[in-house]
């Protein structure tokens, strides 16, 4: 029985491999087009290929140097050389940068105060600054992670201070630490290409296959329902990870990503995200939607998950019915699995509460799409 | 006497409000070639489908092969194959690729396999085909593709739905005539079609389905007759005297006769030696024949008698393209 099972999901997951191998359109969408696109659009995006990715670096700071010593001019020409930030204003006034903090024509304030040099001349702990516009919540994040990260470079005894400003907190946010280099977007990248990926390709494929007649026919075999999710779903994951691969790659050499993590922990992440999208493909297909409607349903999926998963805006700093929706959308869970692991290396086991989290969803989809199909064979044939 | 393969208990399948197939009661012997005969929509398909396990019945039993088709589908599915509009094979896969793909999946042995594979193709003379993609085939090699997998594991029973349907004439005959021979060799095959013609010529029995009932069964001679039990006889014979028209009239079971020079129309009841009988008077009385023709009664002609008239047939078929 078992044996027979695998035999049928091997066959199954061989016919998939067979037809993908032969459809050259196929294989340029998924393992050519998706990857590349996303990859060298964010590359460039963030500097290209020649450049350091760093999201604060172009945005407008004021930098107002209350010391004016030795030691507040060399923090100055660090965090220039940094490539962090490059657009440091100079200028303002304490008060006149808070004025204009919020307008968009600045959107933070360093402070160096008084007495900076004195305190590392005598061995203590020096304190900067930082305002923060109240408007961008996620920029404000990723300048004080970037600061801290440079200042720690600069001399570990200076301690960035985030300064309350309205209804504004700065929170240091650990995993913000690391936002300078491509890392960030090889989480984006990898989300978004599994997701475009694995759900046309098992949403689309059963509608065609239905659409077809071909799934009727393996119907009318002795197979059953589980071989032929089971096998679609192995082989799935065989072009998963080969996307893994081609956007790490990709990542690495072209744009410098240096992931915190191990290679298998961060293909083992990669098909979690791939497998739970699967699951919803199954979920989306046993609701008999046609091969074209596919595509309408992806755009929106991929739309609702950049507004709410925590994608683009961190899932953290989404509020009321945003928060809400963010927490019970399974990829949301993914993400935040991707940005620890492949950010700051955090062991996949310690994320445990995320990894049940999508594990338990990726069986919902799964057994709920099961329950359908085998509910009503016809809704799966025709 | 053969048992029976197909039996079927009340049948019925609603869609919604429709009911496509409705208290189907049907008993198909094994090596018997049945003929399901009806207009598009009449419930033809759905009831292959319900034999064939890929959609449930709403109520009623049947068993297929010797297994229920609820209970034990599995078993079903193993004995049975299936030709069907909607049931189609992989068009990006090679007609060998195909075959191998199922031959894993119905549990056939590699080296048994391959040699029915082997055989498959040189029966259906796929040799120089068998390394091409089906899309590249023509419709008529892709039925005869589609019947090499459904007879690869060798079911008992073969379901052949609409098979003919877009076949140039010349496969179409081919076909019949392949599951003619399939039948003598004890194969049990239930023909679905909405030709009149095709199950006249190759069907044991015919099923006449009308709006999901099975309006009758029997052969199709059975069939012909229980609409009208008269033949009639045409006799091309100028210059006829009434006389001779006469002597004709006094020939046993005729109903009706008419004479409009030089056609002679001759009416009895179903008479096998009728035109042989008139022939021979004719002849005794002097008549000069040229030509002599017999006319049954056509399946076609039964059809419309046993479904209601013409009128109920366009009334049927309006209401069924509104429901598409």
């Amino acid at each position: 029985m078992a044996l027979k099972l695998l035999r049928d999901i091997f066959a199954v997951a061989g016919n998939e491999s067979r037809q993908f191998w032969r459809n050259r359109t196929a294989i340029l969408i998924s393992l050519v087009i998706l990857p590349l696109f996303f990859t060298v659009s964010l590359g460039a995006a963030g500097g290209g290929a020649t450049t350091r990715f760093s999201p604060t670096a172009n945005i407008p700071i004021a930098f107002i140097d209350n010391d004016l010593s030795t030691d507040s001019s060399r923090l100055l020409q660090t965090l220039r050389s940094s490539g962090d930030f490059n657009n440091l204003l100079l200028g303002y006034r304490e008060d006149s940068a808070l004025a204009v903090l919020g307008t968009g024509k600045i959107y933070a304030a360093i402070v160096v105060p008084e007495g900076f040099h004195n305190h590392l001349a005598n061995n203590q702990t020096s304190k900067i600054i930082l305002y923060a516009d109240d408007g961008e919540p996620g920029v404000g994040d990723q300048i004080s992670a970037t600061l801290r990260t440079v200042v720690q470079d600069f001399n570990p005894r200076v301690e960035v201070q985030p300064e309350r400003r309205g209804l504004s907190q700065i929170e240091i946010v650990q995993k913000g630490a690391l936002f300078s280099s491509f890392n960030i977007g090889l989480v984006v990248v990898l989300g978004v290409v599994q997701i475009f990926a694995t759900f046309y390709e098992i949403a689309g494929g059963m509608s065609r296959e239905r659409e077809d007649g071909t799934l009727a026919r393996l119907l009318v075999s002795p197979t059953g329902l589980v071989p032929i999710m089971l096998g679609k779903t192995l082989f799935d994951s065989v072009l998963a990870t080969i996307r893994t691969f081609i956007v790490l790659g990709l990542s690495v050499y072209m744009f410098g990503a240096r992931p915190s993590t191990d290679l298998a922990t961060l293909v083992i992440v990669s098909l979690i995200v791939a497998l739970l999208t699967m699951g919803f493909g199954f979920v989306v297909s046993a609701l008999r939607v046609g091969a074209r409607a596919v595509v309408i349903v992806e755009f929106f999926l991929v739309l609702f998950l950049f507004a709410f998963s925590g994608l683009v805006i961190d899932k953290e700093l989404l509020r009321g019915l945003s928060k809400a929706i963010s927490n019970i959308l399974p990829w949301a869970y993914g993400f935040e699995i991707l940005r620890r692991t492949v950010l700051i290396g955090r062991p996949l086991l310690t994320l445990a509460s995320d990894l049940q989290i999508i594990l338990a969803a990726t069986v919902i989809f799964y057994v709920v799409s099961y329950a359908i199909f085998a509910l009503s064979r016809e809704r799966l044939a025709f | 006497m053969a048992e029976n393969t197909i039996t079927t208990n009340g049948l019925t399948k609603v869609f919604g409000h429709f009911t496509a197939v409705d208290t189907l009661n049907l008993d198909v012997k094994g090596g018997e070639l049945f003929g399901l005969l009806g207009p598009n929509g009449a419930g033809k398909t759905t009831t292959v489908r319900m034999l064939c396990t890929l959609i449930d019945p709403t109520r009623g039993t049947a068993n297929v092969a010797g297994y229920d088709i609820r209970e034990q589908a599995a078993e079903v599915r193993r004995n049975i194959g299936v030709v069907s509009e909607g049931v189609s094979l992989y068009k990006d896969l090679t007609i060998e690729e195909n075959l191998r793909l199922f031959s894993t999946l119905y549990d056939l042995p590699r080296t048994k396999a391959e040699a029915r594979i082997r055989e498959l193709m040189e029966m259906f003379g796929f040799r120089e085909k068998s390394k091409r993609l089906v899309s590249a085939l023509s419709s008529g090699w892709q039925k005869k593709a589609m019947i090499c997998a459904a007879l690869l594991h060798e079911p008992k029973v073969l379901f052949l739905d609409e098979v003919t349907s877009g076949l140039d004439p010349q496969s179409a005959i081919a076909l019949q005539d392949f599951t003619r021979k399939l039948c003598d060799e004890g194969e049990t095959v239930i023909w679905t079609t909405h030709y009149m013609g095709e199950p006249e010529k190759i069907c044991d029995r015919v099923g006449v389905v009308f709006a999901g009932r099975l309006v009758k069964v029997g052969s199709p001679n059975e069939l012909k007759h229980s609409v009208s039990e008269l033949s009639t006889v045409e006799v091309e014979t100028p210059g006829l005297s009434a006389t001779q028209v006469e002597k004709i009239r006094k020939l046993g079971k005729v109903c009706k006769i008419s004479y409009n020079d030089p056609l002679l129309r001759v009416t009895c009841e179903h008479h096998e030696d009728l035109a042989e009988e008139v022939t021979k008077a004719l002849m005794g009385a002097g008549a000069r024949i040229r030509a002599v023709n017999t006319k049954e009664p056509t399946l076609e002609e039964a059809f419309i008698s046993l479904t209601g008239g013409e009128e109920e047939i366009d009334r049927f078929l309006e209401s069924s393209a509104r429901r598409k």
